[in-house]
């Protein structure tokens, strides 16, 4: 430990372990430091002894749900879009080779009280029951107007022009009705309120766009997931980052953060230990002063089932958006669904993981319309998430902060963050290079 | 048995830093020694194809990639490993003192099914030094293997290729019948997972 690196790297979410891989490859000398005995930090996946630990002190887990590591239960529910920029990253970086992946089997909707799939092309369109005759032939007019439309081609654009008209006019163009806009909104561009309707319709049509390219990948829905859950990610990074010479040390907490005169981060010192670099990058556990509460908190609730949802009896996993109108609220509710078809519980069991933005001084009861969809539980446990992000971004201190992970259904935030750190950090923007072959390693 | 999966056997080595667990896996597959020691820079895995008793194996080498050094290998790199390989230094009392360790912590962290009859090999590596450097007999060595449950033991050298290939025939034989017993008990779990790979190789497709 009593080195000179080149980048400090505090906790080992997803944010970090992506960044000291990519730091790494790049000849960084780097130093990853964890205060915890286990990979990916606020976002990793827990066996069932640390998840008790965790949200249930006083009870152990029953017997009957078998061996503790059967169980890797995530702590930040999210799926991976099939063609969105984890996909890529993890692509790009070959840390695919470390980590199987399964498919999703299918996005729902909630719409009065009983859930449908989501229709992802003009087939699906014509097949649900989410819309009258005449609006599916609305609908399927959106979509053919999202399949040609290319910026060059101003005959393609319909007259409307993304960077002035709102999603708004869009819909209105095509005459599409509140509960058609609610789940295109919501379960395609996956906004988790209504504010996008009034801003220009061009980020609306990039994630409508994302969501059906993710779809028309693999072809059920437009989620991707990794077997043993999302804590094979950063630990999949970390390797990453072990195999171009990183320092891993994990249970090692840090007892000071060293600054000179000016501010400047200059190291860590934990036990007798001093380690020196001139950046660090960390999650906001590890630097309380420099960070800001967003005013957000989620609430997060493991549902462990011993059954399917009982609206979808013959799907192994899904993704369920109940949207805020229709349940008078301001934010979505999500339900992230897998079960040990994905390898994250013991056989014959399922995990449903709900979560929101807290609107009430009651939010369990929030929750009530998503527990209603689920059935029977063998157990719930609850956890509430105080969100921060960084008061400042780093130029000053050299102190790189991440965000807290949020509540959006996928990683698109999370790689946002991650690019935005990297350029601050570099100065330079990602770009991402296909990993060399080093030595005689053979795929 | 799944056709996607045909007989890819994982094996991990695990083992103090410095006993040669990189030189072991770059001895066996590529019968190469390199006298700098670097606390293994760049080896992912390697893999080697080998005849088991006429059955065409693949076998996948894991190194610990450093991550030994500060006891920060997570989870993820156990799993499913079909057999694991624990390497001392035989003029190294203490890698040889934790070897017993270093089996505890692989059976708590692979989940195996049936930890009693998982394989493991047991490498004494480095005999190559000279005589008065050693620090553990064979016959040290030899009852500690007894004691852990008749653990196959060899004593090797990576750097003369002295024993690599007997001990790493025994390695494959006992992560084959590891892999076979498990497909056997597994045989109705099906393995649909997905390439991502597909489409994202076409370079330059904007699709």
């Amino acid at each position: 430990m009593d080195e000179d690196y080149d980048v400090i790297v505090l906790g080992t979410g997803l944010t970090e372990c992506i960044l000291s891989g990519l730091l790494s490859v790049e000849g960084k000398k780097v130093l990853h430091i964890d205060r915890q005995d286990h990979y990916g930090g606020e976002s990793a996946s827990l066996n069932l002894t640390q998840l008790y630990a965790k949200f249930k002190p006083s009870k152990k887990p029953d017997p009957k749900l078998g061996r503790d590591r059967d169980w890797c239960v995530d702590l930040i529910p999210k799926f991976l879009m099939s063609k969105g920029e984890l996909t890529n990253i993890l692509v790009h970086t070959d840390v695919t080779r470390y980590i199987e992946f399964k498919q999703i089997f299918g996005s729902y909707v909630y719409r009065s009280g009983r859930i449908a799939k989501v229709p992802a092309n003009e087939i699906e369109a014509i097949k649900s029951s989410l819309m009258g005759i005449f609006e599916k032939r609305r609908m399927k007019r959106f979509l053919e107007f999202m399949a040609s439309y290319k910026e060059e081609d101003i005959q393609t654009h319909q007259g409307l022009d993304l960077d002035q008209n709102t999603m708004d006019d869009v819909f209105y163009k095509f005459g599409l009705e509140t509960g058609t806009k609610d789940f295109i909104g919501h379960s395609m561009a996956l906004y988790s309120n209504d504010d996008y309707l009034t801003k220009p319709a061009r980020e609306s049509f990039d994630r409508i766009m994302l969501y059906l390219q993710s779809v028309a990948r693999y072809g059920r829905s437009p989620y991707i997931y990794p077997l043993y859950g999302l804590g094979e990610l950063p630990q999949g990074f970390a390797r990453l980052s072990a195999i171009y010479g990183g320092t891993y040390m994990l249970d090692t907490p840090i007892d000071e953060i060293l600054y000179d005169e000016a501010g400047k981060f200059t190291g860590v010192k934990s036990g007798n230990g001093v380690a020196r670099a001139p950046i660090v990058i960390g999650d906001p556990t590890y630097f309380p002063e420099k960070v800001n509460k967003t005013g957000q908190k989620v609430i997060r609730a493991m549902c462990i089932l011993d059954h399917p949802i009982p609206a979808a009896p013959d799907v192994d996993s899904l993704q369920i958006i109940i949207p805020q109108s229709q349940v008078d609220r301001k934010n979505d509710i999500y339900i992230a669904f897998v079960g040990s078809s994905h390898n994250v519980c013991a056989k014959g069991y399922y995990l449903a993981i709900v979560s929101t933005i807290i609107e009430t001084d009651r939010p369990h009861i929030e929750l009530e319309p998503a527990m209603k969809l689920l059935g029977s539980t063998v157990d719930v446990l609850m956890g509430i998430s105080e969100l921060y992000e960084p008061k400042s971004d780093g130029t000053n201190d050299n102190v790189f902060i991440s965000k807290s992970y949020d509540a959006s259904s996928h990683f698109e935030t999370t790689t946002d963050d991650v690019k935005d750190i990297y350029f601050r950090v570099t100065g330079q923007p990602l770009v991402l290079k296909k990993r060399e072959p080093i030595e005689e390693e053979d795929r | 048995m799944s056709s996607r999966k045909k007989t890819l056997l994982k094996v991990i080595i695990l083992g103090d830093s410095g006993v040669g667990k990189t030189s072991l896996m770059q001895q066996f597959v590529n019968n190469k020694f390199s006298h700098q020691y670097k606390a293994t820079i760049g080896a992912d895995f390697l893999t080697k194809e080998m005849l088991i008793e006429d059955k065409n194996v693949t076998i996948q080498l894991w190194d610990t990639a450093g991550q030994e050094r500060f006891q920060s290998l997570g989870v993820a790199f156990y799993r499913g490993a079909d057999c694991c390989v624990l390497v001392y230094d035989v003029t190294n009392s203490k890698s040889f003192e934790n070897l017993s360790s270093w089996k505890d912590e692989f059976l708590i962290q692979a989940n195996v099914k049936n930890p009693d009859n998982f394989p493991f090999v047991i490498l004494g590596n480095k005999i190559d030094l000279e005589e008065n450097k050693r620090a553990i007999t064979t016959k040290k060595a030899l009852s500690l293997c007894e004691s852990l449950g008749n653990i196959p033991y060899f004593e090797t050298s990576a750097k003369e290729n002295v024993n690599i290939e007997v001990a790493f025939d025994i390695v494959a034989r006992n992560a084959l019948q590891q892999e076979l017993e498990n497909d056997a008990e597994f045989n109705e779990d099906y393995s649909d997972a997905i390439n991502i790979h597909i489409n994202g190789e076409q370079s330059g497709c904007a699709c």
